[in-house]
């Protein structure tokens, strides 16, 4: 007993560290919740635009802002050129419009004026562009028919006004799922450095020379020392497993008590074996202080970068996705992936999630049979 | 004096090899693992080509704007070229829905078209938007028709040049959009800015270490030398000269490994990213030396504030997500305005985006002011320190 309530004591010093990285964690879920409510009927995604009106808002003018308001989202900002172009570098905003002065006027005399844009270069930018040309062009082809303004205005609105029907097929409620992949796809990052960290930093004070050899010659069988060393460190995942579940519930409610929570939840345990498996690796191998926090750091880090933790897996260049191959947490996110994709959970539909969790485990049995290895050749040496 | 001191400063600084991994290595580590993460983010965020099916029954076939519009915009050699089109039927179209093979399926019928999409997002807005604009290029050639019959009143209306002639018309771009916008627009830099901003303020490990152990209240070896007859001035001088001159190389290292292996873009003027580094360094320096004199606590202690302010001040600078700092920028300018890490990351994003370099000048004099303020407050913290007993 004794063992083991030192070893909580140890926990208990690093409990900033836990409480950091379940913070964290807690942010990132938080933050993800501000997104929209479901939808059942097809909303257009609108870009962020900022006009810039040298004319004055007044027929067709106004009538072009009026259009560009519909269907994007103006951005209000400070009026200088310098917060506009941060806001187009930051993504802020996507597309300027500049509205050069006497544009109506140009207009009526049926000329085509130059109007300056500035476009971030991404989807939205291009959607903006799409809004802005189909106006534009809409207006030069009647502008050439039509002398009158007003007719001009009411013409171009009724030609712009249709739109058509989109219907949409998917039954899941995907923006729910994809902020639970994303939670938990963080989470791999919170649950491997809070059990690499504190596992190996507490697993130290065991192993400092002094303390071990007190304890080999002590009348303890040291089978019995390492099984409630394993015993806690076992537990001590656990419950770091549960709490970061029990925090999911809090955060997605009754998305989480479904077939599907239930294997997201699955998932986690099966990863928090990895991690400690891991954890149980590295604590064997490292014996400086110093050396856990550069290891657990680079390996928590580098493996939250490269499997998709904190970046969306779509985003990731495709030979970064193959190397990531070789850490569990690719496997993890992976099944978190693949249930945020799939419509109906039965065995079939399962497989590649299982494919995974066996992959995940493999990992872990390696990691313990490298871990017997290394001490064995420990303690003949 | 001052050379012997710098040189076993040196010499106890680089035998140390945390110190040497977290301000060396440690940043080159993180800026290959944002390389690796963020080198496709921008392209994956451009527009790419859509896939969709379209459900190839008899009410398409006889649409013929909409069958030579779909011609077009599906030529890979046209510059029109924006969609991927499978012709194929219903139980298709779904299946390749299903497996997100395609953003939707178009299916015509009773005079409209239906949009199928699986859910919400960008690339469904913008086939939405694809087929509403065939439709009012639809509704402005009857527009015109109509127009052209009550206009001239006759009925020997030649339907097929009118149809060409506006088809022509809303194929031919003739609108003019100039694009003025700067052209670096790599928002991903200013994760790496942020890690030179880190690697900076790092530095601090360095000074803060070195000064700690000439301190008497914090080493036994500081005990024998403050009881010394050596010019205490001297001593802390030449260590802080030896963690400048490493703290210098680290970020030397690290600028030329991110600019030559990773390809990080630090604009056209490399002289005045590394007047940047130099002064970033030395507000990591004195943030150290600050530290070191005026908290009094333990080292461990000291560490964990280090970093703690330092991961503080690049979350609010952009590490975490660069929208942070814009965030802040735009709302409470002030926090970044005292912010050194921000100020190394604003000096070098305004290097990369700016043409004008007042932003910049004023970044690199804000960096000046804070270091001077730091170094001034150890100054007078540190001089004629005196112990009855330790």
């Amino acid at each position: 007993m004794t063992v083991f309530k030192t070893f909580w004591k140890i926990v208990k010093k690093y409990k900033g560290t836990i409480i950091l990285y379940t913070v964290m964690l807690i942010a990132f879920g938080g933050i993800n919740q501000i997104a929209n409510e479901n939808e059942t009927d097809f909303v257009n995604s609108k870009p962020n635009v900022i006009i810039v009106n040298n004319d004055e808002e007044k027929g067709l003018t106004k009538n072009l802002i009026d259009y560009i308001k519909n269907n994007s989202n103006i951005i209000d900002i400070k009026n200088t050129e310098e917060a506009r172009n941060d806001a187009i570098f930051f993504r802020d905003a996507n597309y300027i419009i500049y509205i050069p002065n006497g544009y109506r006027n140009d207009i009526l005399k049926g000329l085509n004026p130059e109007i300056e844009i500035k476009s971030s270069g991404d989807y939205q930018s291009s959607l903006a562009e799409m809004i802005l040309t189909r106006y534009l062009k809409t207006q030069s082809i009647y502008n050439k028919e039509i002398k009158n303004e007003t007719e001009l205005i009411n013409t171009i609105n009724k030609t712009l006004k249709k739109k058509s029907i989109v219907e949409i097929s998917s039954k899941l409620n995907t923006d729910e799922i994809t902020k639970i992949s994303r939670f938990f796809n963080f989470a791999s990052y919170s649950i491997m450095a809070v059990i690499l960290y504190i596992i190996c930093l507490v697993l130290y004070s065991f192993n400092k020379d002094i303390v071990k050899k007190r304890t080999i010659i002590s009348s303890m069988n040291y089978k019995k020392h390492n099984k409630l060393i394993l015993f806690a460190s076992s537990l001590f995942a656990l419950l770091i497993c549960i709490l970061y579940m029990i925090l999911s519930i809090i955060l997605f409610k009754e998305s989480m008590i479904t077939t599907r929570g239930l294997i997201y939840l699955l998932n986690t345990f099966i990863f928090t074996f990895t991690a400690l498996t891991l954890a149980l690796l590295v604590s064997s191998l490292v014996n400086s202080k110093e050396a856990i926090s550069g290891i657990v750091n680079v390996v928590a880090l580098g493996s939250a970068f490269l499997c998709g933790a904190f970046i969306p897996v779509e985003f990731l260049p495709e030979q970064v996705l193959k190397i990531s191959r070789i850490l569990p947490a690719y496997w993890y996110i992976n099944s978190n992936e693949l249930l945020k994709t799939t419509e109906i959970l039965n065995l079939s539909t399962l497989k590649p999630i299982l494919i995974d969790y066996l992959v995940m485990i493999i990992f872990g049995i390696i990691f313990i049979i490298i871990n017997n290895l290394v001490t064995k050749k420990k303690r003949v040496s | 004096m001052l050379y012997h001191n710098l040189k076993y400063s040196l010499k106890v600084l680089l035998k140390n090899k945390g110190l040497i991994f977290w301000t060396f290595a440690f940043p080159i580590i993180l800026a290959i693992f944002f390389k690796l993460a963020f080198s496709d983010i921008e392209n994956k965020e451009k527009l790419d080509i859509i896939n969709i099916a379209v459900i190839n029954n008899e009410e398409y076939n006889s649409d013929e704007i909409f069958k030579n519009t779909f011609a077009e915009l599906s030529n890979k050699d046209s510059e029109n070229y924006m969609l991927n089109i499978t012709y194929t039927d219903l139980s298709k179209s779904k299946k390749m829905l299903d497996n997100n093979e395609i953003t939707g399926y178009l299916l015509f019928s009773n005079n409209e078209v239906n949009i199928i999409v699986k859910n919400n997002g960008i690339n469904e807005t913008i086939l939405r938007y694809i087929v509403d604009e065939i439709q009012s290029n639809k509704e402005i050639i009857n527009n015109l028709i109509e127009n052209e019959i009550r206009e001239n009143n006759n009925f020997s209306i030649d339907y097929k040049t009118i149809t060409e002639n506006v088809k022509k018309q809303v194929l031919d771009n003739n609108i003019k959009l100039n694009n003025i916008s700067n052209k670096n627009l790599s928002y991903t830099m200013i994760e790496f800015y942020t890690v030179i901003a880190m690697a900076c303020l790092y530095g601090a490990m360095l000074s803060m270490y070195i000064v700690n152990m000439k301190l008497p209240n914090m080493s036994n070896v500081g005990k024998r030398i403050s009881i010394s007859p050596s010019n205490k001035n001297k001593i802390i001088l030449g260590s802080l000269f030896a963690s400048y001159i490493l703290e210098l190389i680290g970020i030397s290292i690290l600028l030329i490994f991110t600019s030559l292996i990773l390809k990080v873009d630090y604009g056209n003027n490399l002289p005045l990213v590394f007047l940047t580094a130099i002064v970033g360094s030395l507000a990591g320096l004195s943030l150290g030396l600050f530290l070191a004199t005026v908290i009094k606590t333990n080292e461990n202690a000291k560490i964990g504030i280090l970093i703690s302010v330092t991961m503080l001040e690049c979350f609010l600078s952009g590490m975490m997500g660069i929208t942070m700092k814009y965030i802040i920028d735009k709302n409470i300018p002030i926090i970044n305005k005292i912010n050194p890490a921000n100020m190394i990351t604003d000096a070098l994003y305004s290097l990369y985006y700016y043409d004008s370099l007042k932003r910049y000048s004023l970044n690199i004099l804000s960096l000046l002011i804070f270091s001077i303020i730091l170094i001034v407050i150890s100054y007078i913290t540190l001089r004629r320190q005196k112990y009855d007993s330790i």
